[in-house]
């Protein structure tokens, strides 16, 4: 992971960073928060998302396990990414929401800062990480990154410099996309 | 063989004592025994042969054979016996067995016929009996002589003789009956189709008498009658027969008569009896359907039906037909759900007559149970079928007679004598009482079905059984009893405090508690009615008495909200005049209860009204709304539609909805202004149709308060649960799309997992099923193998 994309533009993440909950401070250890409190954020996270009916957006968590989640986000109109979609998976730490979850992506996704291992570059997800995020935000912020990446600091070199041309850009999404079944 | 049976008469003794010679002699003796035998019997009445036979035998008698000489001989009689006898015999009604089996209804020359042929058959088979006795004398008398010569044993021999008679004469019976079945084939055996045919005649289309009786009286007066003339007319033609009284075999009594039958006649009783029994369960088995539909008036003919399964056992056959029956004729669309409860009902009770333990009940059940769950409006024909009796349309065949109410009253009024008796070791003397009560299980049952215990035969347990849960059942209870409270305007509620006791009784003090609350609201609402009342005349604090309408005319139901179901609301302007009485109402209590305050539920309740016209007075129990609309037209005799929804406070189209119950009663007239969305509304003054003014004058109109628009003042069972459902759909609608295709299962318990905020997600499988389906016929699902998929 050579290049981490520090300089993400703020038009994807639609919740600023002032928006953390001021009445509980981050806890010095990860260790004493106690899992019931984060199973009852994501759970009530879980019910937001559900009822919010962004299109385009969705996760849900995997069996038994609140921590995991697959997610799916489709390409939003008037992109090179318009028809696809794509499958994540998020995996929550105990110390959910003062740790953001890791986020990659499950189907192969040909774009400037999506490594071939699905690992993705976001800097909400990194040091811009705010307890003020949730799911849903995470899963918008994705799909806008979509459509706007920031060729400057490419995991994929190759897709940051075919995106200038976008018909070809298109062809090779189209190429490379393989849905699941 | 012969060395067999010789050895099992003679001593050993004398086998050793029998040399070559000897050895030759009884070769010879024997064979021509045999054919001696044979020429006498086929002899036709001539006795010709008589004394190379009697010699013979005497060669025979000589080397100890005796037995086996009397074997022979009889196993030889009955061999001919059959060939000539029985099946000639029997030939001679092959024609008519056709006739027989088409009933009854044979003329008399028919009749006498068939008596001319009966009369020939016996004659025909007596002589050839006669001639066969005449030989089987020529064996005794040989025998006779035989002992007579060698010894003089006398007394011995007459038993000998009358044990040869005897064993004959049950030869010759058992070989006519045997000798039956084939050449009458099925049924149509010569008696048969007459007992069928008179089956059928007495038993008939009446369900309403025990015809098991009478059958079998019938066949101890007729057939029986015919097969004791026949066996005696046999019987009776061994001339000394008569005589042998002292030495009875118990293998061959006498055909003495009727009353002390003897074994043919008995075997062929229950032969009859059974073939009796066969035909009344087939033909009541056949229309097992139409008697439960009559059930209680119908009980003999159940009670017949059970003597005759125990006797024949066919129970198998009751199931099968039954459930046949059902599926063709009542679980079908056409069919009303309230009937087909009805009929599962009387069905339980008919079966638990025939059958106490279940076991049949349990396979019969299963299909109408099914088939109720899948209709919507099951659950509320139960609930009320248990609380009222009448069914949900009185107009209904057979609704009254078979409430579930009277089911509840029963099983309380066995637990009070359950209680009666209930001392110190009231377990032990139970679990006595039950073990001396073990009856196994009966063959038929199938031991998949769970234990006997579990099999208790419950009316109720099975009706909840078809909704699922009792608290589904509970929860539509009180659904209904809050529609019903709610319109109550004399807080009467005796019937329903019963009710939710027995209720209580059956399903637990605490899933009934939210019921209970609302008849206490009732209970103290009356109370505080009344002292409200009681401060009519002190003037209130506001100072508000000037009122057209005085407080005595207002009741009020105050509700716990929380314990009631979601009520509908429902926005309107209440007229002026009583929109103060009831602030002043509201005042009052407040001032009664501090802190606590009123917060009316405009749109609920019961108005009643008079109107007076110029020339009569009508009067009218509705709604607050109809009442408000109606007050409208007090000051104003016409209305436009528009203005008329702005003064009440109604969106145009409720309005229309609601005002048409006035125009149906000729109160108000509807024409169309030159706008065609708005509506000229006046009131008719004078009688302008005589017919219905004629038929309302002077009458009191009760109405019922909540129309036919489905208008309930409380949100259904169903709408509650649509509303939770949709909340589910997002659930599913959500992991469907992360996790493509699943199982009815893994979606059920991913909604348990994590639907469990408001509203928590409680369904059973089957309702998220009924649901899922739905919204697969929305074209939202697809469902695929079993795996449900999001249509795209």
């Amino acid at each position: 992971m050579a290049a981490i994309n520090h300089h993400h533009q703020d038009t994807n993440t639609p919740v600023t960073a002032n928006a953390i909950s001021s009445s509980k401070q981050p806890p010095p250890s990860a260790k004493s928060v106690d899992t019931q409190s984060v199973h009852k954020r994501l759970q009530s996270e879980l019910m937001a998302l559900m009822m919010s009916g962004d299109s385009g957006i969705s996760a849900f968590p995997e069996e038994e396990n609140i921590f995991c989640w697959k997610g799916t986000i489709t390409g939003s109109k008037d992109t090179v990414f318009e028809g696809t979609e794509y499958k994540l998976s998020l995996s929550f730490p105990n110390d959910y929401p003062f740790k953001p979850p890791k986020v990659k992506f499950e189907t192969a996704c040909f774009h400037p800062n999506v490594d071939l291992h699905g690992n993705i570059c976001l800097d909400i997800l990194q040091d811009k990480w705010s307890s003020a995020y949730d799911v849903r935000t995470i899963l918008l912020s994705i799909q806008s990154l979509l459509g706007e990446p920031n060729t400057s600091s490419p995991l994929n070199t190759q897709a940051a410099s075919l995106w200038n041309n976008q018909e070809e850009y298109r062809k090779m999404v189209e190429k490379l996309y393989k849905p699941t079944a | 063989m012969v060395v067999d049976a010789t050895s099992s008469v003679c001593d050993l003794g004398a086998l050793d004592s029998l040399n070559g010679d000897a050895l030759k002699e009884i070769v010879e003796s024997w064979n021509g025994f045999c054919f001696a035998t044979d020429a006498l019997l086929k002899g036709n009445g001539d006795c010709s042969h008589g004394s190379k036979f009697v010699s013979q035998a005497h060669a025979l008698c000589k080397h100890g054979l005796e037995s086996l000489v009397q074997e022979h001989f009889i196993g030889y009689l009955e061999e001919t016996f059959e060939k000539n006898g029985a099946s000639k015999f029997w030939r001679h009604f092959d024609a008519y067995r056709n006739v027989a089996a088409l009933g009854m209804n044979m003329d008399p020359i028919q009749k006498d016929r068939v008596q001319q042929v009966l009369c020939k058959a016996l004659e025909e088979i007596s002589f050839e009996k006669q001639y066969q006795e005449k030989c089987l004398f020529v064996l005794i008398d040989a025998l006779q002589s035989y002992k007579d010569s060698t010894s003089d044993k006398r007394q011995n021999s007459d038993t000998e003789r009358l044990y040869l008679i005897s064993k004959y004469q049950s030869m010759v019976s058992s070989v006519l009956m045997a000798s039956l079945p084939p050449h009458f084939p099925g049924k149509s055996k010569v008696q048969m189709p007459e007992t069928k045919a008179k089956v059928h005649d007495l038993a008939g289309d009446d369900y309403r008498s025990s015809v098991l009786e009478s059958i079998k009286e019938w066949i101890q007066a007729v057939p029986l009658q015919f097969l004791h003339a026949l066996l005696a007319y046999l019987g009776d033609s061994i001339s000394y027969d008569t005589h042998s009284s002292g030495l009875k075999s118990p293998l061959a009594s006498r055909y003495a008569g009727i009353d002390n039958p003897s074994e043919g006649l008995v075997r062929w009783k229950l032969r009859l009896e059974y073939f009796a029994y066969e035909t009344l369960q087939d033909l009541r088995i056949a229309k097992l359907f139409e008697i439960i539909v009559d059930y209680p008036d119908s009980s003999p003919a159940i009670e017949d039906l059970k003597q005759c399964l125990e006797y024949t056992g066919q129970h198998s056959k009751l199931v099968d037909s039954f459930i046949s029956a059902l599926k063709y004729r009542l679980l079908t669309a056409g069919a009303s759900t309230n009937d087909i409860l009805h009929q599962y009902v009387s069905t339980i009770k008919a079966l638990r007559t025939i059958d106490p333990a279940g076991v049949f009940l349990e396979a019969v059940g299963e299909p109408i149970r099914e088939y109720l769950k899948g209709r919507k409006d099951t659950i509320k024909c139960i609930v009320t079928m248990l609380t009222d009796g009448t069914g949900g349309n009185s107009s209904g065949p057979g609704n009254t007679g078979d409430s579930l109410l009277e089911e509840l009253n029963r099983d309380e009024e066995s637990q009070e004598n359950t209680g009666v008796e209930d001392d110190i070791n009231t377990d032990d003397k139970q679990a006595w009482i039950n073990a001396e009560r073990w009856e196994p299980d009966p063959v038929e049952a199938d031991p998949l079905k769970g234990s006997r215990n579990q099999r208790k035969v419950d009316i109720l347990g099975m009706i909840v059984c078809i909704i699922g849960s009792k608290d589904q059942l509970v929860n539509e209870y009180r659904v209904m009893l809050a529609e019903k409270l709610l319109n109550k305007s004399d807080y009467d509620i005796d019937a329903e405090i019963r009710t939710l006791e027995l209720l209580k009784i059956h399903f637990g003090e605490s899933s009934m508690q939210r019921c209970e609350i609302m008849l206490n609201d009732l209970i103290d609402s009356k109370r505080t009615n009344t002292n409200i009342k009681a401060t009519i005349n002190q003037p209130s604090q506001s100072g508000a008495g000037n009122n057209e309408f005085s407080l005595d005319i207002l009741s009020s139901t105050i509700i716990s909200t929380n314990f009631w179901p979601p009520i509908q609301d429902e926005a309107f302007n209440i007229p002026k005049p009583v929109d103060q009485l009831l602030t002043d109402y509201a005042k009052r209590f407040n001032e009664i209860k501090t802190p606590r305050k009123l917060l009316w539920k405009k749109n609920l309740g019961a108005v009643k009204l008079e109107l007076e016209f110029e020339d009569r007075s009508l009067q009218f129990t509705v709604t607050p709304v109809h009442a408000s609309i109606i007050m409208q037209f007090q000051d104003q005799a016409s209305w436009t539609s528009k203005n008329l929804s702005a003064a009440i406070g109604l969106p145009v189209d409720v309005l229309n909805r609601r005002i048409s119950f006035w125009i149906s009663k000729g109160i108000l007239s509807e024409s169309s202004g030159a706008d065609s969305n708005d509506h000229t509304f006046t009131l008719v003054e004078g009688t302008v149709d005589t017919s219905k003014a004629g038929a309302n004058t002077g009458g009191c109109e009760e109405l019922l308060v909540g129309d036919d628009d489905g208008e309930r003042s409380v949100a259904s069972v169903e709408d509650q649960l649509h509303k939770e459902m949709t909340v589910y759909e997002k659930f599913i609608t959500g992991m469907l799309t992360n996790f493509g295709s699943m199982a009815l299962d893994r979606i059920h318990n991913t909604l348990k997992m994590f639907c469990v905020a408001d509203p928590r997600y409680d369904k059973s499988l089957q309702q998220l099923q009924s649901f899922l389906s739905g919204l697969v016929s929305e074209e939202k699902l697809e469902i695929r193998d079993g795996m449900y998929i999001l249509k795209k």
